[in-house]
Parts: C-alpha cells; structure tokens; sequence
C-alpha cells in the first residue's frame, strides 16, 4: 500500500476480521468475498445519463436553478469579466458593509484582479495562503497554532471569495474541491459567499461532475480530503417549519459565470 | 458469539399504547406532526414528479442497495481499506457498548472536553451522549432542531425534524432560560442566536462527530448531507472528525451515490438537493490549513449483521433514512415520534428496533402500530417492503406464543370452525344467540368481552337471522317480491305466479356474455 507523504497520520484498521467474518457467514460465506462482484446495475439510468444540452442552455440553467433557491448569479463576457467582477464587489462591500474579505490563492482570482478592487472598495484582503511548505518539518501540534491563526483571521470576515472548478446546471450547485491555498473555511464562515467560474465548467447533472473530478485527480494519493457540493444559501426549517435562511452556513451566496455563449444566444433572439 | 442485541435501543418498555394514547391527547403535538408531514409528503410528491419516471428510479435504487448489501463483506472490506489508504482509522464495533467505547478512548486520548455534534442517529442508538456526559465531556448537538431538545433535555419526535413538537413561543422562552437575554417568538431572532452561540462551539470543540449518511467503497469517502452547514462546521475546524455509522451504510461508486443522493434528498423533504452535500476522503492533507489532523471511523453492527440472510428481514438494511414513510404512515402522523420508544421511529422504526433490539416482546409490540395499508412501502425510495415485515414480526410473535392466551385460543378455535363445516354451522348459530342481546337495529354499538375494544370506536352488523345457506334452501317459499326498476320503460316481470322468479328481465351476464346460473339445488351444505 502506498502511503503517501502528504499523509499526516497513518491509517489503520482495528477488529476488522472478526466482523467481516460474521458478515460473511451470516451471507452463507467461508471467508468474506475478495474479488469484486458481477454487476449489472451501476448508477443512473441510461437515459438519464444520455442527456445533452449546449453551453448557453446549461449556463441558463444553472443561473435558472441557483436563483430559484435563493442565490443571486450574474453571467459576464470574457472580455469584461474583470470589470464586472470588480463592480459587483463593490456594491456588495458596500451593501453588506464588508471590512474583511478571505479569498482562495487562486491563479483565476489573481487575473479577475479581485484584491485590487476589494482594496478599492475599502475591504481588507486575508489570502488563504497557506501550503506544504508552510508546515515543512512541523509536527501536528506545532503547525496547528498557525491553522488556527488562519481560520481565526476568515472567521472574522464578512465576505468569502472562491473559484469553482465545476457547477452543475439541473440542481444550481457549484462544486468546490479543498487544497492548499483553497480552504474550506473560506465558503463556509464568512457571511457571504461569492464563487466565481468559467461556463466551460458547467455541467448538466451530477456524474459528470464527479467525473470531472474523477480525471482531475487520478491518483489517489491527490484525492481531495474534501469536496463540497453548495447549491444555495444555508438553510432550516426546524423552527415550527419556518424557513430561515443562514443558520450556519453563508446566508448570501452569489455565482458569477464567465463566458459569452448565454450572452450570444440571449441577444441573438 | 453473535453481535451482540442493541439492547438499548428500545427504551419504551410494554406500554405502547399508554404512548400512543398519551401522544393523541397533546393536541399541539398532533398539529405540527401533521403540518410537517403533510409538507414533507407534497415536497416529496412535487420533487419525484419532477424528476420524472420515478418507479424506474426506484427499481434502480433498490437494486443499487440489494447488491450492495448481498455483498456487504466485500464492499465493507473495500471502503475500510481505502479509509485507511487515505489516512483514515476504521474501528469496527460489534455492539453499542464497543462502539461508545472506541469514542471514548478517542476522547481520552484527545484529553477533549467538548464534542460538537452533526446530526446522527447512530450516536442516539448507542447513548453517545450520555456516555460523554458521564466522562465529563461536553457533547453537544448543532443540527438546529437537536440543539433545542438538547437544551429541553427532550428526545427527537421526528427523523428529519426532531423538534417539530416545539412552537416558536415555546422555543423563545427556552432560549431566553438559558442564555439570560430575553428572545421575541420569532424565527429569526432565535436562529441568530443559535447561529452565535453554536459558532463558538464550533470553534471551541476539539472533536467533531458526524454520522455518515453514504460510505462510498470505491475511495473510502464519507458522504454527509446537511441544510444548515453544521456538518462542515464540525468537520472542517475541530482536530480530529469522529464518523459513527451502521455497517450498511455503503455505496460502492460515486457513480452508485448519484443515484442515492437523487432519491434521499427528493423523498426526505422535496430538495434537489441539500444544500452541503460533503464528500470527506480521509483527514486533511498536509498543506490544508483547515480540516481534521485525523479522521476516525466507528463502524457499527449492533444486531444489524443477524438480519442479514434472513430472506423476511435482509432488506430492512436497504434503507437511506430519508424518513419518507413516516411522512405517509396514517399511524406516526397521529403519535408522532416519541411514541414508539426509540429513536428510530415511524413504519421503519417499528420494524428496525424489535430486530435490533432482538426483542419480539417489548419492542415487538411496535408492529401493531400500523394498519398495514401499504403506504410506507410505496413511498420508500429503495422499495423495502415494510408492510410484509410488519406483519412478519407479528408472526414471530405468535410463533414464539408472546400474544394473549385468549388470542391464541380463539384463533385456534377460528381456524377448526372454518375447517370443519358443522362446526362452522354450529358456530354462527351460537354467536347469533349469544350477540342478539347487544344488537340494535342491526348494529351493535357497544360489543361484550372481546369485542368491546373493537366496538368503542367502530360498529359491527349484527348477524342476520337467517345465513344465506338458510334461505336458499326455504328459497321456493319465500315470496316474491316485486321489482321496481328505478329506470322507466323496463318491462315489470310478471309478478303474479309466487315463489318461481320469471327469466322476463335479462339475467345479469358477465363480461363475455355468458350466463352464470350455478345449479347448486340439492348439494348438501354448500
């Protein structure tokens, strides 16, 4: 088995044996079954995985689904993308009176410009920046007073930035894989959340989503510890059945797609 | 040496019907349950609509989980491995006692004082908590309905929706109790406070525990499902992540879980989707400044491994829990959850916890607490034929001679009647004799004996005088009586000969035209 060195503890199993034997007795078994079984029956229904839409169909789709839940979505031209992205911070720093904002360390963030306009709009910028090196030679207990400084600075942020890697358009869900630099604090403990993605991320429905992940990361020893699945705002209606939005979770959430195809078919009407 | 009975997981006792009667007369209990099954069940009629072709979906779903259960060692064997691949440590616990006990080291070990909590039923199964509490750590609930009966010191009454018993009002004045500050009745103000005071929490605990709502095998991932983002709280800030989950709790593909997750979030509440859908593959990486330093998974038998090959019970491990026949059982929407004495309530729970509990008597009873209509086992997802079970455990009963000797007289006597045709004859005139008293105007309102608890809320007919058997033998001298035909222009038979009914009207026909007139003159007793 091979342990891989970005692996902090090593894992293990304990009273495995005797459980698993059980099992397999009580299913008519000697020893518990070894070789992968004969299938028939694997995931969605063929149909349902033969769909196909175009782009500017599914980017409609996705804004359609992440607004019908409560989300606020705007899709930009690429050419433009920077600007619009810098306007529609400002109005948010303004209207949520924003003083801090965390964002992922994130090539696409950095070309959209997004702490020049933060700056701008009078929010002071806390980069996720944190990576292996940072902990290079550290135990646990020792790089943990230095998670816990990161974590503190975003928990006192009013407003989250990051790029998606992937959004599926039939249930407005945008997908967000953990890594350095891409901490899962940053869409979870500020108030708001903004996510920005490109519309060539945009899938129909959620297999494909998982095999987008599935290809990006083909080694298991780079599987994401985390990926999280967000379609809208944070949610309960354990109160007497009373919905109440932003219960832990970003309670404002907004999805800006880049990229012209819905743009061109909209005007093209 | 079997796996061990989860004793503990009826608590109820042998009063189920002092229960259910108690829970009929709390009025403002019965209207919520209603209120909140009846939007659940439209959510989820509305959400399957949507969707389209759902019996294909749930055949699919079924199939997913039956596979998955008929080979559960090796898919088990599979996710445990991968979990360790990741980094992860897997505890297999055959019981609940194992199981709290594996938590408790991990606590010891952690010297933790306060466990922050997402939703998980296993942990109530196996009195989690209380065993914290007892080791002087705080456990604490923040899923936003357990964290309110955790302050009420009160049990969850529904799967989904644990403190749908409590009106806003009630809520209000337990907030203001226990924080000191003064709370208005209203549904923001007291989630904002629960917002505030469970993020520290959240960023005080040093444990988070979660349940696991799908063990993927292929990549040892944990699949967590939430509305309120408790679960990625709990599992992303907190040191080390503790997963309590039942041994079936396992997929074996991503590309099996799409299909799961389709059909748990649509017939739970009528969601797509829930809001956090989180996939957790191992402990955080080196270079993740957030995330667990270790991950944990207890994984739990406490009698679910003596269902399997059992070909009444095996499917009963199929289930997701997305408690969609609570929502529709004619039952729970009247008693609601606390009635049944466990934490697994509704048409599941009265199923589930006499087979964990392995205890056909007690929590046996709970298979009477059903009218056997069916509908649990059109609303559930994964096809689990809960009505046969319901009836199965009431077999076992009787087979196991747990139900009143009366009963099992007067079925014995029933079957011999029914047998033997004299007996049978002899019978009927004796229970004519005996209920002619009790009978007014063909009906009887207030039955002796065994009876009378049929009768207090229902009518019986009393017994003709005359069998059918009877009168067709006195046939040829009964008169005739005249027909009148509600329909003008139908010929009247001719009424004048008495005793011989005239062929004037056609005979009623069946489909194919043919006449039935069975020629039973003279055949003895039929």
């Amino acid at each position: 088995m091979i342990r891989d060195k970005h692996i902090r503890t090593g894992g293990a199993q304990y009273g495995r044996e005797d459980f698993l034997r059980r099992i397999a007795a009580r299913l008519g078994r000697s020893s518990p079954l070894d070789r992968k079984p004969v299938r028939d029956v694997v995931g969605v229904p063929e149909f349902y995985a033969r769909r196909q839409a175009d782009r500017a169909e599914l980017v409609r789709r996705f804004v359609g689904n992440w607004e019908a839940l409560g989300g606020k979505a705007l899709v930009v031209p690429r050419d433009t993308a920077a600007e619009e992205v810098g306007r529609l911070l400002a109005k948010i720093v303004a209207e949520h009176g924003i003083r801090r904002a965390a964002r992922w360390v994130h090539p696409e963030l950095e070309r959209l410009g997004v702490d020049a306009a933060l700056a701008k709009a009078g929010a002071e910028v806390v980069p996720w920046a944190f990576d292996p090196s940072t902990e290079e030679g550290m135990t646990a207990d020792e790089v943990w007073p230095l998670r816990r400084q990161l974590v503190d600075a975003v928990e006192s942020c009013g407003l989250g930035v990051v790029w998606a890697d992937v959004a599926i358009a039939e249930t407005g869900t945008i997908a967000l894989a953990a890594g350095p630099n891409r901490g899962r604090s940053v869409s979870l403990l500020p108030g708001v959340l903004f996510a920005v993605l490109s519309e060539d991320c945009v899938v129909l429905r959620m297999g494909e989503a998982f095999e987008h992940f599935r290809a990006a990361y083909a080694d298991p020893g780079t599987r994401p510890s985390s990926l999280n699945l967000i379609t809208g705002p944070s949610r309960s209606s354990d109160i007497e059945n009373d919905l109440t939005i932003g219960v832990h979770g970003p309670g404002v959430v907004y999805a800006v797609v880049v990229g012209d195809s819905a743009l061109r078919a909209d005007r093209s009407d | 040496m079997s796996a061990g009975t989860g004793a503990g997981v009826y608590e109820g006792g042998v009063d189920l019907k002092r229960r259910a009667q108690a829970a009929l007369a709390d009025d403002q209990l019965r209207a919520a349950v209603a209120l909140t099954t009846d939007r659940l069940r439209n959510g989820r009629l509305r959400a399957i609509e949507e969707l389209g072709d759902w019996e294909v979906w749930r055949e699919r779903a079924r199939a997913i989980r039956a596979h998955t259960i008929a080979h559960l060692d090796y898919y088990l064997g599979r996710f445990a491995d991968e979990v360790e691949r990741a980094g992860g440590v897997v505890h297999f616990c055959a019981t609940a006692e194992e199981a709290v006990a594996a938590v408790l080291g991990i606590v010891r070990e952690k010297s933790a004082k306060v466990v922050a909590k997402s939703k998980s039923m296993v942990s109530e199964e196996i009195h989690l908590n209380e065993a914290l509490e007892r080791d002087g750590v705080a456990a604490i609930e923040t899923d936003l309905g357990e964290y309110i009966i955790q302050l009420a010191g009160e049990k969850p009454s529904h799967l989904i929706i644990p403190a749908i018993h409590r009106n806003r009002r009630q809520i209000a004045e337990l907030f203001s109790r226990v924080s000191g500050e003064t709370f208005p009745p209203d549904t923001k103000a007291l989630a904002g406070y629960a917002r505030r005071r469970l993020r520290e929490w959240f960023l005080k605990a040093d444990i988070g525990l979660t349940g696991c709502n799908f063990g993927i095998a292929e990549t040892g991932t944990i699949t967590l499902v939430s509305n309120e983002g408790n679960a990625r709280m709990v599992t992303t800030l907190p040191r080390t992540h503790i997963v309590v989950m039942g041994m079936e709790r396992i997929v074996p593909t991503f590309a099996d879980v799409e299909v799961m997750l389709n059909m748990l979030a649509r017939s739970a509440t009528g969601q797509k989707l829930t809001v956090y859908t989180s996939f957790i593959t191992g402990p955080r990486r080196r270079g993740e400044a957030d995330g667990p330093d270790e991950l944990h998974v207890v994984v739990l038998d406490n009698g679910r491994s003596a269902q399997l090959g059992d070909p009444q019970f095996q499917e009963v491990l199929h289930c997701i829990r997305c408690a969609a026949c609570l929502n529709v059982c004619p039952v729970y929407r009247h008693i609601g959850g606390h009635a049944y004495g466990s934490v697994y309530s509704g048409p599941i729970g009265a199923v589930l916890t006499p087979l964990l509990a392995n205890d056909p008597a007690g929590a046996g009873e709970l298979a009477y607490a059903s009218s056997l209509c069916g509908a649990c086992y059109e609303a559930c997802p994964v096809k689990i034929p809960l009505h046969d079970m319901l009836v199965y455990l009431r077999g076992r009963r009787v087979r196991m001679k747990l139900t009143p000797r009366g009963e099992r007289i007067a079925f014995r006597l029933y079957r011999r009647a029914f047998a033997e045709a004299a007996l049978y004859r002899t019978a009927v005139k004796a229970a004519r004799l005996m209920l002619a008293p009790f009978a007014r105007g063909g009906r009887i309102r207030r039955g002796p004996g065994p009876l009378a608890g049929w009768t207090k809320s229902r009518t019986l007919h009393a017994l003709p005088a005359k069998t059918f058997r009877e009168r067709w033998k006195e046939l040829g001298s009964e008169p005739v009586e005249p027909f009148l035909p509600s329909t003008p222009n139908v010929p009247t038979p001719d009424s004048s000969t008495p005793g011989v009914p005239k062929a004037e009207c056609k005979p009623f026909s069946d489909a194919a035209g043919a006449v039935e007139r069975p020629d039973r003159s003279g055949r003895d007793g039929a």
